[in-house]
């Protein structure tokens, strides 16, 4: 009788929250979307059932690097802008510029490679920083630093807390506990409150016998349609600990944190045949590794092998995948996104953007409302 | 065209021909604002005086000032505009701020616009460091104090902050690497002050007025000979003639102007009808010599190898085209000189069958080579002048090298802003010497020889993907590449641009005695940023 009520009670509970979300979704069933930017400075949102284009919204100042991050709800998307500057939030149901951090300030220049990262209750935005101080006859370059912006501040957004931090700092995420993790030589935990760092999963650092140092290229933060930060890794393995040249092979692996355990796991999942930029897991498939620049590329991780290979029509930097892992969506390189088939890896056709190149985007794929 | 490059090479020798002299003041009026100490006008300027440059590092300098920081040139006294300013300025930076002749040995390949040149520093990390994006020369011809030297790596991460994410920088803490060990090291090999500077700014500098013969060679025209004129003019400036041919016949004529920075950089800028040449030399410390490269505005990759020697009426053996005579043959041979008189001697086996034609510059023989002849280099004589190594007779072409051995030539022209940078090559002949085994000590160089040429796929992968059909087109008689256009090519794999990996095969003699040599060409895409100094 307890268990019923205490269950019933539950389940009350559930729908009383989720009632809201019913209604608007017995009107309108969430469904895919993407988030792309492209040249000359514009990001838009994609209704990938219907793949079409719903609306481009202008963004300020010039391109690059295009790096994308949504907000919580899937209706803002923060993007990289202004030659790797600014940050601005815009509403992609309305085009509005709702948040802006100009991160230059006075005699200050802040480059951010790619790395920022909304926290998972929407109200703060985190940056890592390169700053150099521009003096009459000469330059200084500053320590970087991790800023944190309140996003209820707008278009007048300045840091309202400010962290040391690692240097060489590409990418940033944070889990759904709060968690904000920095991908650079290694994959560093920050405390957002205190700013406090330490090294959540060693990638440079690593001292392992039978392998040599790994490198990282990585500049799109994806993932998160697996549930997971996840970045991948280049390294030459050997047959034994005496390291002998002759019996390296040349890997791919990943580092992954689960965006909802915060647990950290690395491993090799495959062989370096081609050069791959970005990769992600399939949604459902954990053991499915996916990866693009000239090929598609699709390997069994527990395996450590390559499932199948297809070339691409052109080089796409950008892996996402449809909700389901039925799909897999490559961006990234001219104006065109090209979609496969999860499962056979057979082209299942393209969407065009207006205006340019995509470069160095960040594609961003969710459900949500319409 | 030639106006697509961003960097106006040699802008110096570009601009309307300025008899003003550079001074201090017209420095301080255009740099003083950053570079000047408003409590101590007397200071000397910051940064710029702490550091030494070729005239291109400082052409490079002043052009980084004019683009990324917006300076305007200007001449208080309104007698010169912009340009003409940064003319002056360069010239003056380079005589109170240059590098010394000895500082740039070994380094002037990347002054010659040598791109082919490879050129690896001994220290490993200094390579990663520095080199991964620049010539070594780039480095080594600049001299500064070691605050200066770390201003320089400030600027580097500050301007392109990528520098640590790039591949050699993201695998190690490439800032702190810098500042700990790389400032440490340029500090202590390249400081403002050395001996060899001291000892140049206190030696007498050459006047290169005169008649000069000059001889070269350029890979698929061969050898060039002929007579170079200047006339002094104002502040270092001459008027230059240029005239000769090469040995295939193609006469050359450029006429303009040079300027000397530092004493001894020697800065043509010469024109024929329809080309515009650059003259890169370094004069020796006497002013007897000129020697270096001269090259097309917009194809550095198309140069001649050029020495030029004074005419001070001293009789001189310069050179001998061609410089090989295969035993048991008859062949003109064309010898160069100055103030040449007397009987032309051959050494023994070889014999002067006519003289064909003379005069004071030159004189040319049919020249027959006994069946016993001694094989190698020899000496040549004319009269009171001489030669050492001026001819090799040889029996027999054993092998053939293809120069350069690897080589990088680029698609370009359509509409894009770059032209096609080609690849030039030379079949050079060698015989295995009395040994009979190829690479050992006693090979006998024969030196460059006519060869057929062809491509053909470098492996396997360039095969699939059809490089020979689409990278460009190979002139079978001069060994000139000429790289295909540039952009997308839909008719290729995956929409790519027309690269390819190509072997470079020459062919010496026909039939049965024919020897091939093969070389490598990859052809690749342009390169976006070409300063005078890569």
């Amino acid at each position: 009788m307890r268990h019923h009520f205490a269950t019933s009670f539950r389940a009350a509970l559930v729908a009383a929250a989720l009632l809201p979300m019913l209604l608007a979704g017995c009107a309108k069933p969430a469904k895919d979307y993407m988030a792309i930017p492209n040249r000359p400075n514009q990001v838009s949102l994609i209704d990938l059932e219907e793949r079409k284009v719903v609306r481009t919204c202008p963004l300020p100042g010039r391109y690059g690097s295009g790096t994308l991050q949504m907000s919580p709800d899937k209706r803002t998307a923060y993007v990289l802008s202004n030659q790797f500057e600014n940050i601005y939030g815009v509403n992609l149901d309305t085009c509005e510029i709702t948040f802006s951090a100009i991160q230059s300030e006075g005699n200050t220049r802040i480059k951010t490679t790619a790395a920022f990262a909304v926290s998972a209750d929407g109200t703060e935005l985190y940056v890592h920083q390169n700053p150099s101080l521009l003096l009459r006859d000469r330059y200084e370059v500053q320590e970087p630093r991790v800023a944190v912006y309140r996003i209820a501040d707008g278009l007048k957004a300045k840091p309202v807390r400010s962290f040391p931090a690692p240097r060489q700092v590409i990418l940033m995420q944070t889990d759904a506990k709060g968690t904000l993790y920095l991908a650079g030589r290694d994959i560093y935990t920050m405390d957002t409150a205190t700013g406090a760092y330490s090294v959540k999963l060693e990638s440079q650092t690593r001292k392992e016998a039978r392998y040599g140092q790994r490198d990282v290229l990585s500049i799109w933060p994806l993932g998160q349609q697996s549930n997971e930060f996840i970045r991948m890794y280049t390294v030459q393995r050997f047959a034994d600990e005496t390291r002998k040249p002759e019996t390296a092979e040349l890997m791919w692996g990943y580092e992954r944190i689960d965006l909802a355990t915060g647990e950290a796991t690395t491993r090799d999942f495959g062989p370096l045949n081609v050069v791959l930029f970005s990769g992600m897991t399939r949604p459902h498939h954990p053991n499915e590794m996916f990866g693009a620049l000239s090929q598609l590329q699709k390997f069994d991780v527990e395996k450590q092998q390559l499932i199948k290979s297809v070339d691409l029509e052109h080089s796409y930097y950008c892996v996402n995948f449809s909700t389901d892992g039925s799909k897999v969506y490559l961006s990234g390189t001219f104006n065109d996104i090209v979609i496969y088939d999860a499962e056979t890896l057979e082209k299942l056709g393209n969407i065009q953007l207006p205006g340019g190149d995509m470069s160095l985007a960040t594609a961003q794929v969710f459900p949500r409302a319409p | 065209m030639k106006k697509a490059n961003i960097w106006p090479a040699l802008c110096l020798a570009l601009v309307p021909f300025l008899p003003a002299q550079a001074n201090e003041a017209l420095l301080r009026h255009n740099c003083g604002a950053c570079h000047g100490d408003p409590a101590n006008p007397e200071a000397p300027l910051s940064r710029i005086s702490e550091q030494r440059k070729s005239p291109e590092g400082w052409e490079m300098t002043l052009h980084r000032m004019q683009t990324i920081h917006g300076v305007q040139l200007s001449d208080p006294e309104g007698k010169s505009d912009s340009a003409g300013v940064l003319f002056q300025l360069v010239k003056y930076l380079s005589d109170t701020h240059g590098i010394a002749p000895a500082e740039t040995a070994g380094l002037r390949y990347t002054l010659e616009r040598r791109h082919n040149a490879v050129d690896i520093p001994e220290d490993a990390e200094y390579a990663v460091m520095c080199t991964r994006c620049h010539s070594n020369a780039r480095v080594a011809l600049q001299r500064r104090t070691e605050p200066e030297w770390r201003n320089l790596i400030h600027f580097h991460l500050a301007q392109f902050p990528t520098t640590e994410y790039q591949i050699g920088g993201r695998d190690r803490e490439w800032f702190p690497i810098a500042i700990d060990r790389t400032l440490p090291k340029l500090a202590a090999a390249y400081p403002l002050q050395t001996p060899e500077w001291e000892a140049w700014q206190k030696a007498a500098k050459p006047a290169l007025a005169g008649r000069w013969r000059v001889t070269g060679r350029m890979p698929g025209k061969g050898d060039f000979n002929g007579i170079m004129t200047a006339e002094a003019g104002d502040a270092d400036s001459y008027s230059v003639s240029l005239v000769g041919e090469f040995s295939g016949g193609e006469p050359l004529h450029v006429d303009g102007h040079s300027v000397v920075y530092t004493g001894f950089e020697w800065r043509g800028n010469l024109e024929t009808d329809s080309e515009h040449y650059l003259q890169v030399l370094e004069a020796s410390a006497d002013g007897s010599a000129l020697s270096g490269r001269m090259f097309p505005f917009d194809h550095p990759e198309r140069g001649i190898d050029l020495q030029a020697r004074r005419d001070d009426g001293t009789p001189r053996l310069l050179a001998v085209s061609p410089a090989q005579l295969k035993r048991g043959s008859t062949a003109t041979l064309t010898l160069s000189g100055s103030a040449l008189a007397g009987a032309p001697q051959l050494g023994a086996g070889l014999k002067v069958e006519r003289i064909v034609s003379r005069d004071a510059d030159r004189l040319v023989v049919e020249a027959s080579a006994a069946a016993d002849a001694d094989v190698g280099a020899r000496a040549i004589v004319v009269g009171k002048a001489s030669l050492p190594a001026a001819l090799t007779v040889f029996d027999a072409v054993d092998r053939v090298e293809v120069s350069p051995a690897y080589t990088v030539g680029r698609v370009g022209g359509s509409e894009g802003s770059q032209p096609e940078v080609q690849g030039r090559f030379e079949a050079i002949a060698w015989a295995n010497g009395p040994d009979g085994a190829a690479g050992t000590a006693d090979d006998l160089r024969i030196g460059p020889v006519k060869a057929q040429w062809s491509v053909a796929p470098w492996n396997e992968k360039a095969a699939e993907d059809g490089d020979l059909r689409f990278a460009g087109t190979m002139d079978k008689d001069t060994g000139i590449f000429t790289p295909a256009s540039a952009g997308p090519n839909p008719e290729r794999k995956q929409g790519t641009n027309n690269a390819g990996n190509l072997k470079v095969i020459a062919t010496v003699g026909e039939g049965e005695a024919a020897v091939r040599g093969e070389g490598q060409l990859l052809v690749t895409v342009q390169r976006w940023v070409n300063p005078p100094l890569w």
